[in-house]
């Protein structure tokens, strides 16, 4: 009998040893911040950061070299040369105009410029000094931080305007 | 035993051997079970069933092996069994935040993520199989996973040179560089500047004894009503290249007591023509001329002052010189125009240009500068020190070595000191467990370790050495990435012709222009060849730009700069003879070669072409909308009113035909011009011709602010 009860504590054990081996991974904090590439103060509210991806990031220092100039109220210089022209751009973080428009639409403006496209002719074509992967970018870093918010659109084909 | 028992076995025996075969084969069981139900196994499952919801499962399973997936990097050191799970790391359809993880496809980055796998960049255990060993520290894995936010740290391991997708590391990289870190620490890619802190041989003759007192007990002499002081609204110890040592009392009055006997070399006064000194020392308006002075000559350009508004106060100006708000109550009165006119003949090193100085102007820079930057409250808070005692310097020479001011500061008779502090070139790569923590209670992982040593070096060592950095977060974040970078000398020597070295160009001219160079610092701010300043254009191909005329008026008056810049060229009062000099040196050297100015002649551009140029100007480029002609235009270009003066005609065709070409980077778009276009367009450029000193600009055309 107690030979019986010795194999099945072993037994017992043994299966205890079984399931210890299965581990519990541990949780990972949610940082949004520490866990983002680069980020931006939210242009509409300064109290909100807006992570940006490795690509985002890298739109974002694309745009902060050319296209600041003219697509956003405050410069790296000062004033913004936007309410120089008219028409006036829009601003980058405008989603109320920018997240109608679609990738295709706005890569073609970025390289071909506003004429080609049937807009002002004052935004030159950026295809010769810009990398293909600059623009895209650029367009990851206006979807990242329009206002209100930009949704791709799911699955959607090419929508040239 | 009886015969007829032996070879019997008895009920219990046989119960016994049934149930240990069972337990047995249980037991063999176990292997196989716990083989097929490891976790790495389950997410190779999970992807066929995944894949199989998806449109494209054949491409997506084309790869598919139902192994461990491995990268494997020898001459790195690497084995990456990450692809094990992330099966979809390089499958383009699986971008998007809608994919679950771990199947989600990387986005986009420089490197083929096939080929280089994940802890390269990353960090964790690439040869782990498990969820929590792969990403976590754990008893036997000591490398985490890298916070996103610090990930450039590693793209640094093997770029030693800036890269511009890594805007953090850069910032971190040139933080350590101008806080004086090389001073005590021996780094990676970061070498000892021939000069770290100011020289102290002559410090005696500056500043006094009390101000010693102050300035080392509180390295920070500007705070608004808060305590705080902010620069474009980031809150910033001001000065921070000199850091806070915890001094006790006795400390500070007996380094106070030695650096103020240290006068090496007394200061030769500047002798005033008597003629300003009776003229201007009567007018009530001195201090105010002295203002005025000050603003022109733009010693803003690497002064900052602090100007407080609304309860805020922020520094205003540029960074390179020290910050000048309450200078007046800092440095001796007669010691002030002696440095202003031969700054190199007190500190060889300065980076400050020497002016040549009317003794009007100096005069009355000089009584503004102890009139207006000053604090009356300064040193209030300071005790009677007196006049120092033996025993005091005694101790002061000692503590001057103990505490490393050695490091960075030098003193007549005294050899620097280096590696005062631990080598810190291998410290991104080590192991939680080599590091000391003491009784802190902070995440035990190499990142909050350096934050911490940064912040609060006592938090983690009762006993340290190091000075307390008050940064910014962002920069704090950014140092900590440039120290994670410094994985020390590659264990294998295959890595090293993978790593990218740092490219240190250095450009010093000989001859006439060599002693211009040096007198004004062009290089501060101007790049030549590679070497210099950020501030101001690059001038590498200066001479192929613009025309010598417009160039020798520019140095002898060059207030004719874009209204939008803030930073701009001081006036040096050049002689004729040193404008004439830098003209001739950038006509025959700074040339670019691909502009042959000789092929031109101004007259082959006619005023047909000239009209037609306008129109492509004005019509179908519209150039107004970066360049301004006449009063409207915009200005994120130059103004080009007086284009046709200050550009040779070589340098606006090859600038059309190719910007880049000519200064990378620069944001002029390179546009498709026609050949009958580029001289349409040079030949109405070269109509304009404002009055020479009236909005002509000339900052940035190098796409540099």
């Amino acid at each position: 009998m107690t030979r019986r009860l010795l194999m099945l504590a072993l037994l017992l054990l043994t299966s205890l040893g079984f399931c210890a081996c299965k581990k519990q991974p541990g949780a990972v904090a949610a940082q949004p911040l520490r866990n983002s590439y680069d980020s931006e103060v939210d242009w509409n509210d300064s109290t909100r950061v807006i992570p940006l991806s490795y690509q985002a990031a890298q739109g974002k220092r694309i745009f902060y070299q050319y296209c600041v100039w003219c697509h956003a109220d405050a410069t790296p210089a000062g004033p913004s040369n936007r309410s120089n022209l008219n028409p006036m751009p829009p601003l980058a973080n405008d989603g109320a105009v920018l997240n109608s428009l679609s990738d295709d639409f706005l890569r073609n403006t970025i390289m071909l410029g506003g004429s080609a496209v049937g807009k002002s002719a004052l935004m030159p074509p950026w295809g010769q000094t810009l990398k293909h992967d600059d623009i895209e970018a650029v367009i990851t870093f206006y979807r990242a931080i329009a206002q209100p918010p930009y949704e791709s659109p799911a699955r959607s084909g090419p929508n040239l305007r | 035993m009886p015969v007829e028992r032996m070879g019997r076995v008895s009920r219990g025996l046989r119960l016994a051997f049934a149930l240990s075969s069972v337990i047995f084969l249980a037991v063999l069981a176990i292997s196989p079970v716990k083989d097929l139900r490891r976790e790495w196994k389950r997410y190779k499952r999970d992807y066929i069933r995944f894949a199989q919801t998806r449109p494209d499962t054949k491409r997506l399973l084309a790869d598919y092996r139902p192994d461990i997936d491995q990268i494997w990097l020898p001459e790195m050191g690497v084995v990456d069994r990450c692809t094990t799970c992330h099966q979809g790391i390089s499958q383009p359809s699986l971008a998007g935040a809608s994919v679950p993880q771990p199947f989600r496809a990387h986005p986009p980055i420089p490197h083929r993520v096939q080929e280089w796998g994940c802890v390269v960049c990353h960090r964790g255990q690439g040869p782990a199989t498990e969820v929590a060993e792969a990403h976590e520290t754990t008893l036997a894995w000591e490398q985490p996973i890298l916070p996103l936010h610090f990930i450039q740290g590693t793209c640094g391991s093997c770029h030693r040179d800036d890269l511009s997708e890594t805007p953090q590391l850069n910032r971190g990289r040139q933080l350590i560089d101008q806080l004086n870190c090389a001073g005590c620490h021996r780094l990676q890619g970061i070498d000892r500047a021939v000069m770290l802190g100011p020289d102290l041989t002559n410090i005696g003759t500056k500043v006094t004894r009390a101000w010693i007192y102050k300035w080392l007990k509180e390295p920070r002499t500007i705070a608004d009503a808060d305590g705080n002081v902010s620069v474009n609204g980031v809150e910033t110890g001001e000065e921070t290249r000199m850091p806070k040592f915890r001094l006790t009392e006795p400390e500070l009055r007996a380094l106070s007591a030695y650096l103020s006997t240290q006068h090496a070399t007394p200061i030769e006064a500047v002798k005033f023509d008597p003629r300003v000194i009776a003229t201007w020392s009567k007018r009530p308006d001195v201090v105010d001329q002295g203002e005025i002075r000050f603003r022109q000559m733009f010693c803003s350009t690497c002064h900052s002052l602090a100007v407080t508004r609304a309860g805020e106060t922020k520094l205003v100006g540029g960074d390179i010189g020290p910050e000048l708000t309450k200078v007046g109550s800092k440095v001796k009165p007669e010691w002030l125009p002696a440095w202003l006119r031969d700054p190199q003949a007190y500190l060889p090193h300065s980076k400050m240009p020497r002016y040549g100085w009317s003794d009007e102007d100096l005069f009355k820079v000089t009584q503004y500068i102890q009139a207006k930057l000053t604090d009356s409250d300064l040193l209030n808070d300071v005790p009677q020190l007196g006049a120092p005692t033996a025993d005091e310097i005694k101790t002061g020479k000692r503590l001057f070595f103990d505490k490393g001011c050695a490091s960075c500061h030098l003193v007549e008779g005294l050899g620097t000191q280096k590696d005062f502090g631990p080598d810190l070139s291998g410290l991104g790569a080590k192991n939680v467990s080599q590091l000391e923590f003491g009784t802190s209670t902070i995440p035990r992982n190499l990142i909050s370790y350096i934050q911490a040593k940064i912040t609060d070096p006592l938090s983690v060592n009762p006993a340290a050495r190091m000075p307390q950095y008050n940064l910014p977060p962002t920069d704090l974040d950014a140092v900590t990435t440039a120290l994670l970078a410094m994985t020390g000398t590659p264990a294998t020597s295959g890595i090293e012709k993978l790593i990218v070295p740092k490219h240190q160009p250095e450009f010093h001219p000989v001859g006439e222009f060599g002693k211009v160079y040096e007198r004004y610092k062009c290089y501060v701010c101007h790049q030549f060849n590679g070497f210099g300043g950020t501030l101001a254009p690059d001038l590498s191909y200066e001479g192929s730009r613009t025309s010598r005329a417009w160039l020798v008026d520019f140095l002898k008056n060059p207030q004719t700069l874009r209204p939008t810049l803030i930073l701009r060229m001081p006036q040096f009062n050049m002689s004729d003879h040193e404008a004439s000099v830098i003209a001739d040196y950038f006509e025959m050297v700074l040339q670019h070669p691909d502009v042959n100015s000789a092929s031109f002649e101004r007259s082959e551009f006619t005023p047909q072409m000239a009209v037609l140029g306008k129109e492509l100007y004005e019509i179908k480029y519209q150039c107004q909308a970066c360049h301004t002609v006449g009063a409207s235009g915009g200005y994120v270009g130059p103004s080009l009113n007086n284009a046709g003066n200050w550009l040779t005609p070589a340098w606006i065709e090859a600038w059309l035909r190719n910007p880049q070409s000519l200064v990378p980077g620069t944001i002029e778009p390179h546009r498709a011009f026609t050949d009958v276009e580029v001289k349409a367009l040079t030949a109405y450029l070269l109509t304009l011709r404002g009055a020479p000193g009236a909005g002509v600009s000339h900052a940035s055309a190098g796409g540099q602010e």
